[in-house]
């Protein structure tokens, strides 16, 4: 019982404990899945077939192993929706900085943020590609615009909270708009930016490999969608799932870990007494 | 500005008003009437309830908010002027501290924007610190201070730029009495260490009793001028100087003169 107990009080408790109920109710839906003579057993694999999968030396196409496959369009992947988050980040930050310091460009450019975020990636996927005429163009440029609404939002939310009194001080200081921004403005903004980069990071991989599957071509979801057709072992479709969920929840934490790098201020604790 | 041939006087307030326009087009009078000549390095407090415009008062000295009437002069100069000429420290009600950068950087904040240069920047600060008596903390970050060391740190910063008047709104308001009571002390010695003119709002009698030269109440609808009244209590003043009769006469003095407000 004390075992138990001193167990559930565990900071990794829950997240364990999260792990081995998803793979009992996993391995209980495979086996039913197995049982039933209709449906392709491979429609929910066991875990061990996906593990035997990963670690398998047959190649599949000539000349790589599923895993090798897979890395390989990953690799294109991530480096296109890091290109966008790239851009979208830069372009984000600075149309905040814009909206922050002119009210007239905020009142332009806010309301059609919101409706850009508003089309269905699906939707807009295609109209870009008619642009571009390059569907690798094409999806940097769609993980560009998801990113971009997250940063830029979150960004004027932080310049907006920047207190009264700081501003108070800049002008008692005869600061100029310039040091304003360098000193004040934009120091104070940084949590507020990582927090929409920590939104739009997994949303970019996401998008990227959604994107993906529009087109042929290499990438995750070119991949993936030929996994799906049958055209390749259903073993390679569990292999990207797992790893795209792998990469969005490392993205996530990545920003997570250049924060705390950043900003040394925010892991200091122990206040002194009076 | 025939008083500007009294050399003595910092500041020159005369028939200072203030109206503001609210959303619906009503004009609310904030100040009315307020003329006051505050000499060089007095103590100053701006006493009354809130509503009474004296928050309002120190910001149209600090140039953060334009008189709608009225003259007002810093030492000959406009606020303006002298607010492009660093004459002016604050200090607010919370410390408003940059959480990112280090005690000792905070201080050095103003000096950047001034551009003096880094060795000097350092050597104030120290400087500063030392007056607050926060030298061993200087590389430690606000977010690691109590809120009495925090408001130290806040005067230490006003204090950097070598303003010839300090502005304090209601800065102790939100300590708890111990650490109120032990910064006030401090406050009088750097006041008489440094020799500042401080203007310093409170609502609190006992506060404006204990630190001031000079009392200016204030009522309120409309805010204005009701009663000036010098403290002259002896100095250096301690705590102790709280159970004296004296400073109990004055404390019910103002407190009369705050009556039927």
């Amino acid at each position: 019982m004390s075992v138990l107990k001193r167990l559930s009080k565990s900071k990794y408790f829950n997240t364990v404990l999260w792990i081995v109920i998803l793979i009992i109710v996993w391995e209980i839906g495979a086996t039913v899945v197995a049982a039933t003579k209709r449906s392709p057993e491979n429609i929910l694999p066991h875990l061990s077939g996906i593990i035997e999968s990963v670690v398998s030396k047959d190649t599949i196409n000539g000349s790589q192993t599923a895993v090798q496959m897979v890395l390989e369009n990953a690799k294109a992947t991530i480096s296109r929706a890091l290109v966008g988050f790239g851009i979208g980040t830069a372009l984000g930050f600075v149309l905040a900085l814009f909206m922050s310091r002119f009210k007239t460009v905020e009142k332009i450019a806010f309301p059609y943020l919101m409706i850009i975020q508003m089309i269905p990636i699906l939707g807009m996927a295609p109209l870009i590609f008619a642009i571009t005429q390059d569907i690798s163009k094409s999806r940097i440029i769609i993980a560009a615009i998801l990113t971009f609404y997250p940063v830029a939002t979150n960004t004027l939310a932080g310049f907006k909270a920047v207190e009264k009194e700081k501003h108070e001080l800049m002008i008692s200081y005869a600061a100029s708009k310039f040091q304003l921004y360098t000193k004040t403005m934009i120091p104070s903004c940084i949590p507020y930016f990582f927090t929409g980069l920590k939104i739009s990071a997994p949303m970019a991989i996401t998008a990227s490999i959604l994107v993906d599957t529009l087109q042929g071509g290499i990438g995750l979801g070119c991949l993936l969608s030929q996994a799906l057709k049958g055209a390749m072992s259903r073993y390679v479709f569990w292999q990207i799932v797992f790893l795209s969920a792998f990469i969005g929840i490392f993205s996530f934490l990545l920003m997570g870990i250049i924060e705390y790098i950043l900003c040394p201020y925010k892991r200091k604790g122990n206040k002194q007494e009076e | 500005m025939a008083d500007m041939q009294n050399s003595n006087v910092e500041i020159m307030l005369k028939d200072i008003g203030m109206v503001y326009k609210t959303n619906d087009g009503h004009d609310v009078t904030a100040l009315t009437g307020v003329s006051l000549d505050i000499q060089k390095g007095e103590f100053i407090s701006l006493l009354g309830p809130s509503g009474c415009g004296k928050t309002t008062l120190l910001r149209i000295i600090a140039d953060l908010l334009q008189p709608t009437s009225g003259e007002i002069s810093i030492a000959g100069e406009s606020p303006r002027d002298a607010r492009l000429s660093k004459k002016y420290g604050i200090v607010f009600q919370s410390p408003v501290l940059y959480d990112w950068r280090t005690v000792k950087k905070n201080i050095m904040l103003p000096l950047e924007i001034m551009h003096i240069p880094k060795a000097e920047r350092e050597d104030r600060a120290m400087k500063m610190l030392d007056i607050v008596g926060l030298t061993e903390f200087a590389n430690h970050y606000p977010n690691q201070l109590s809120g009495g060391m925090q408001q130290r740190v806040g005067i230490a910063r006003a204090l950097a730029i070598q303003p010839q008047i300090l502005l304090m709104d209601e800065p102790f308001s939100a300590l708890d009495e111990f650490t109120k009571e032990k910064l006030h002390e401090d406050l009088l010695r750097i006041w008489a260490k440094t020799n500042k003119t401080i203007i310093f709002v409170t609502h609190n009698i006992q506060e404006a009793v204990f630190l001031s030269s000079r009392i200016c109440v204030l009522s309120p609808h409309p805010g204005r001028l009701s009663a000036v009244i010098d403290v002259d209590l002896p100095r250096p003043r301690t705590m102790d100087i709280k159970d004296t009769p004296e400073f109990t006469a004055y404390v019910a003095k103002v407190r009369n003169s705050c009556e039927g407000i």
